[in-house]
């Protein structure tokens, strides 16, 4: 019943001219999109290749210099970009690609993408996420919506049913013959996007893991939007009020929600404005050790406790050079400054997030999205991540250049400089962004959610469905 | 084959059936006859399982309607007034999808042949149905109930809309069924197609049934005339 159902319902899929035009054209969209895609990810690597080992140049051939004056000259630490940000974008176009790393100051990243972009970006890009997420789902409602009413308004149904058909079985037919033509497409979607990633010579992370994972993800959120538009199919009895519930859903779903959320999230746990982050670091930093003052109380304190600690009268007598060891505790002070006002941001995203976790429930557009961007690692975690690693760089570089300058020059020796060869002895920045286990891990919440959504949906389909 | 013990439906203070008997034997066609609102069509659903009685039984191939709805439908097959049947697949297919409802498989060579017996032209079956007259959607309709070999056919006013000719040809078909031991229970307006068909003949009225004759006992004229008596005390 249930096989006889799907090649029915296929024939009558296929020879139904709207569906076929409807199926032409999101595979016309989905390929221009990848296409898009695929050129723009193309660039951006090229760029951060070039640009990291440009940068690297920049700083092992700078030559002899001050390694205070080689630290405040700074380098850069560039975001790599994913290969599964082909697929989904997330937040990168937003958060910056590079972040300046130099003495005495945590920087956010700049050069962000959308700040390039003309007013005509507010209309958004044609990514192969917005299709997955937004179109796909109304091509399910338009292929589903008539689905079962159909058969009502015909009085197919009663045929049937004279002929001892089962509902559910009836259904999961017309279940299947919905979802294997969007799993086709959606697959061969991800193949060649497989495809094209593995053949490209630098495509870093990308494992096919990864991406089965992602699309295995899709295929939930569509399994669950077949079952919301059949269990609204099943309940109404015109094809009419069925197509404007399910479209209702789909703006609930996919745009209300999300918007509620994020103005929910906003509302209670706000950021503070750019303006107040930065006055209450500079405030923090004020009533500490600044390693270019030498009259502060701090750095009064700080020279009686050295010269005690090691047990010398004068400063010359150190065995480094002093100007350098206060440089270095000025910086691991600004350091905890900087840790603690962005760990206050990293609480309010948390807090943010939790908020997104709990609507995720009323949404499973929410729980998809937060899975698409981890596994794609262009969601905040991985921003967060690798600013936390930049600014592990920034600190481990200071230490390293303060260090040589303390321990290869004398106090007073401002004019030292390390010789030529030496900057290329600072490790080369290397993030390593969450592995997928630990992705799923960090995002168990949206998984959870998403496999309830599913179970709930499919159990509803079942008891609406059981006798048409 | 049918047998409908005392069966009553009420809905609230309405009653559409009241306590309804009547047998329906192997190879018999018994036509129902009947104002709209007389419990005809209420009768075939009951019969169906779309709808529970208030009290009483009904029992198809001795079978327990109410108890075992699904079962029973291994036996019956049902022809609605109007057959609708899937407009973008082929008479061939249509019958092969209802037959696999009924857990029947057939070949392509087989399907041809269920509906060349039920009288359709060649030339139609592997056309869309969406083109097909009323007469051909119920030729497949017959088609339908001879892959089930279905022991009982339920119709609700089948001829309603056919032409002389295709109504004709129906009447034939439903004598062919007869030959073939299918017990038939034919809910129907038509007078004429009725004496022509029938081996038995009920009148409902209010939901009871209140004459049933042998086709033998009464001519055309007194059908009729025992009809509209019937009728008109009814509308009184």
């Amino acid at each position: 019943m249930v096989i006889d159902t799907f090649k029915k319902e296929t024939k009558e899929l296929w020879r139904d001219g709207r569906v076929r035009i409807a199926f032409i054209i999101v595979l016309l969209l989905t390929a221009i999109a990848t296409f898009i895609s695929t050129k723009h990810y193309q660039s951006i690597n090229e760029q951060y290749l070039e640009a990291n080992t440009t940068e690297r140049e920049i700083w092992d051939n700078q030559g002899e210099k001050n390694p205070h004056s080689a630290a405040h000259y700074g380098t850069y630490a560039f975001k790599p970009k994913y290969p599964l940000s082909l697929i989904d974008q997330g937040v990168d176009k937003y958060t910056g690609t590079s972040i300046f790393l130099e003495a005495h100051k945590r920087n956010e990243a700049q050069f962000v993408a959308a700040s390039d972009q003309t007013g005509l970006a507010r209309f958004g890009d044609l990514t192969p996420d917005f299709i997955l997420l937004f179109i796909i789902p109304l091509l399910l409602i338009l292929v589903a919506y008539n689905s079962i009413t159909k058969e009502k308004e015909r009085g197919t149904l009663t045929l049937l049913n004279s002929q001892g058909a089962i509902g559910w079985k009836i259904v999961l037919g017309k279940w299947l013959a919905i979802f294997l033509p969007i799993f086709i497409l959606a697959f061969l979607l991800f193949i060649l996007t497989g495809i094209l990633l593995s053949s490209l010579p630098d495509f870093g992370v990308f494992s096919w893991s990864s991406l089965f994972t992602l699309f295995g993800t899709y295929m939930v959120y569509y399994a669950i939007f077949i079952n919301l538009v059949l269990i609204i199919s099943a309940s109404v009895k015109k094809s009419g009020i069925s197509l404007v519930l399910s479209l209702s859903v789909w703006i609930l779903v996919c745009l209300v929600l999300p918007k509620v959320a994020s103005n929910l999230a906003e509302y209670k746990y706000p950021y503070p404005t750019r303006q107040e982050f930065s006055e209450n670091i500079a405030q923090d930093k004020k009533q500490g050790l600044d390693g270019h003052n030498p009259w502060s109380k701090a750095a009064k304190e700080l020279e009686e406790n050295t010269l005690k600690e090691y047990g010398v009268d004068s400063l010359s007598q150190l065995p480094f050079n002093y100007d350098a060891y206060r440089m270095q505790k000025g910086e691991e002070h600004e350091a905890e400054i900087y840790f603690k006002h962005y760990n206050y941001l990293k609480t309010q995203y948390g807090n943010q997030s939790s908020i997104y976790q709990k609507l995720a429930a009323i949404s499973p557009y929410l729980p998809t999205r937060f899975l698409s961007m981890a596994i794609a690692k262009t969601d905040y975690n991985t921003h967060w991540d690798f600013s936390d690693a930049a600014e592990n760089y920034r600190i481990e570089s200071q230490k390293f250049l303060n260090d040589h300058f303390a321990k290869e020059s004398k106090y007073g020796e401002w004019d030292f400089k390390a010789d030529a060869e030496f900057w290329k002895k600072l490790p080369k920045f290397n993030y390593e962004p969450p592995s997928l286990s630990e992705t799923i891990k960090t995002n168990t919440s949206s998984v959870v959610i998403m496999l309830i959504w599913l179970v709930g949906t499919f159990t509803l389909l079942f008891f609406t469905t059981k006798s048409l | 084959m049918i047998l409908i013990d005392n069966l009553t439906k009420t809905y609230g203070d309405l009653t559409a059936l009241d306590s309804l008997c009547l047998q329906v034997k192997e190879g018999e066609i018994y036509c129902l006859l009947g104002a709209n609102g007389a419990g005809k069509t209420t009768t075939i659903n009951l019969l169906l399982g779309f709808i529970k009685p208030t009290s009483g039984s009904a029992f198809i191939n001795d079978i327990n309607v109410v108890e075992q709805p699904k079962l029973t439908k291994n036996y019956l097959a049902y022809i609605p007034e109007n057959l609708m049947l899937y407009p973008s697949l082929t008479a061939v297919e249509n019958l092969d999808y209802f037959s696999g409802i009924a857990n029947k498989k057939f070949n392509k060579e087989e399907l041809e042949a269920f509906l060349t017996e039920a009288g359709l032209q060649t030339s139609a079956f592997h056309k869309s149905v969406s083109k097909y007259s009323k007469g051909m959607r119920q030729k497949v309709g017959i088609a339908i109930a001879l892959a089930k070999d279905a022991k009982v056919l339920l119709l609700d006013e089948p001829t309603s809309g056919l032409d002389p000719k295709a109504s004709n040809e129906f009447g034939q078909l439903l004598q062919k069924l007869r030959q073939k031991g299918v017990a038939t229970l034919m809910a129907t307006h038509d007078l004429f197609r009725a004496k022509e068909v029938a081996t038995t003949i009920g009148v409902m009225k209010d939901g009871q049934l209140k004459h049933q004759w042998s086709v033998d006992e009464l001519s055309l004229k007194e059908l009729e005339d025992s009809y509209l008596e019937t009728m008109s005390y009814n509308s009184l």
